[in-house]
């Protein structure tokens, strides 16, 4: 079991938390609207199914409820590891095929991107603050992501784009769930591993 | 030997009496009432074009000896049109339920199938026992990006019918409306009402899933609603009312980030705060009054100052005067 926090890093953890829940919601909310941006510039069809492409992090989790905050924590922190990857290559992918044409588009993957760096640091943060190890980025790092057609990559892109949606809603209930005081110490969230 | 037939509003129906010949001497009765020969075709009964009036038990009796050969409930229906299906999660993220019903009804016994798809996985989707067309599923995953196929069979003995329902984990989180929504006035504050409500008792888990609100109201006496949003809180103080006036106030609330908002609340109704007419006895009282400032004095407009009852004798008119002051001084305020 984990010592009881200090006053300070429970305080810390909070902000931290809030701080990271508004920033989730921001970036949910950019995500949805480049989405629609994104639907209507690369010519697809928003009700298109996508199937579970490689590399992209899915957000589904069963026994979401029972998980600690440890593990909410490592699993957050690898997804937005390999969103800020997939985001990169989207860019690239963007510049290459459209150069000056899509410049709006371009503008909006980079500050959703920049989001998505910020959360995970974010993230990083607070695994620092809980003393745990944060996983260096060669242990996490993406596999490299396979070169796709034209059209395949605008599927993928459309595929990135939904999970990180749903990974932003998810990411703000996981630190919720942080932010709640544990019942065991009464002033820090239950972050210990289970027995 | 009885047993029921159904047919559909609009057939031919022909009965016959059990394994009599066509040509044996036969009585039928409907629901113990004889049947006019001109129906009978041989001992065969022919009904044409039936409605639904013509539901009910049709026994054929052996002409002289009146022994019982053949009876039927016949149930006069229709096939079931398309049905009615809706899926709503209002405790997320414990689960969601689906609801339906026929548009028309068939007047005769339905039977309904439900499936769920998740993906690929089938998931069983336990039916409540009260009301009887729902049924709930508890979430296995969370946040998933793949829909759910809800499809609905509805079967009865004149044919089937199905619908099908396709809908991500997101878009069905509808919570029920805000619960206890009490509306007080605030002591001293003629513009004021303070609103509170409790989050509706089947969202499970606030803490982690904190509800958003919407709060409207509105005097009775305008149609127009002001509309308030409210991050968090289940409390909030209304500063622009209209002295006086009864107002009716409702909640609805919101998960904070996914689904869609619930019905309103059920509606209060208050009036802010108004000052209670003073009691006026003597001359004294009278003088202290008039000279007071108006600008804090409201009378309440159902007040009955220049009541016969009131006062009497010699400070009738004085206090009849004081009250035309402060009505003009209320009159003044409130343009």
């Amino acid at each position: 079991m984990a010592a009881p926090d200090s006053p300070s890093t429970a305080l810390r953890r909070r902000d931290l938390c809030s701080r990271g829940i508004r920033l989730a919601g921001k970036m949910r909310a950019d995500v949805v609207d480049l989405l629609d941006t994104y639907v209507e510039q690369q010519g697809l069809d928003a009700s298109a199914s996508v199937a579970a492409v490689e590399g992209v992090p899915l957000a589904a989790v069963e026994r979401w409820d029972e998980q600690t905050g440890t593990q909410r924590l490592l699993e957050n922190l690898a997804a937005y590891r390999a969103f800020r990857a997939l985001l990169a290559q989207m860019l690239e992918e963007q510049r290459e095929q459209l150069g000056e044409a899509d410049a709006g588009l371009g503008r909006a993957l980079a500050a959703v991107l920049l989001q998505v760096s910020a959360f995970a640091y974010h993230l990083e943060e607070l695994l620092r603050l809980e003393s745990r190890g944060v996983p260096s980025e060669e242990e996490d790092g993406p596999p490299p992501l396979p070169r796709l057609s034209l059209f395949e990559q605008k599927l993928r892109g459309l595929g990135v784009l939904r999970e990180l949606a749903q990974w932003a809603v998810r990411s703000a209930r996981d630190l919720r769930q942080l932010a709640k005081p544990s019942p065991a110490t009464g002033t820090g969230p239950g972050l210990a591993e289970s027995p | 030997d009885s047993h029921i037939q159904y047919e559909r509003v609009g057939a031919d129906v022909t009965m016959k009496c059990g394994s009599m010949d066509w040509d044996a001497a036969v009585t039928w009765t409907a629901n113990g009432t004889d049947i006019d020969e001109s129906h009978l075709n041989g001992s065969y009964l022919i009904l044409k074009n039936v409605d639904l009036s013509q539901s009910g038990q049709y026994s054929c009796y052996e002409g002289s000896s009146w022994h019982l050969k053949y009876q039927t409930n016949l149930r006069v229906g229709t096939p079931p049109k398309e049905p009615v299906l809706m899926c709503r999660s209002n405790n997320y993220p414990k689960g969601f339920y689906c609801s339906w019903h026929l548009p028309t009804p068939t007047y005769i016994p339905n039977t309904f199938n439900i499936s769920v798809v998740h993906g690929t996985k089938d998931m069983v989707c336990e039916k409540d026992a009260v009301p009887k067309n729902r049924c709930h599923i508890r979430y296995i995953q969370l946040f998933s990006t793949v829909k759910y196929k809800v499809t609905l069979t509805v079967t009865n003995a004149l044919g089937k019918n199905f619908t099908t329902l396709t809908f991500d984990e997101f878009a069905i989180v509808k919570p029920d409306p805000p619960e206890s929504v009490v509306a007080k006035p605030v002591p001293n504050n003629p513009r004021r009402l303070e609103v509170s409500w409790q989050n509706p008792s089947s969202w499970p888990e606030p803490e982690s899933f904190p509800l958003k609100f919407f709060l409207r109201y509105r005097p009775l006496i305008l149609d127009q609603w002001q509309h308030v949003e409210l991050s968090d809180g289940t409390s909030h103080t209304i500063t622009d009312a209209y002295a006086g006036k009864e107002y009716i106030i409702q909640v609805a609330a919101k998960d904070n980030d996914i689904g869609t908002w619930s019905d309103w609340s059920v509606a209060v109704h208050a009036t802010p705060w108004t000052e209670e007419p003073k009691h006026l006895t003597t001359e004294a009282q009278i003088t202290e009054t008039t000279s007071a400032s108006t600008s804090s004095f409201m009378a309440p407009p159902t007040t009955k100052i220049c009541d016969k009852g009131a006062v009497v004798g010699s400070g009738a008119v004085a206090v009849c005067w004081t009250a035309g002051l402060v009505v003009a001084a209320y009159s003044v305020l409130f343009i």
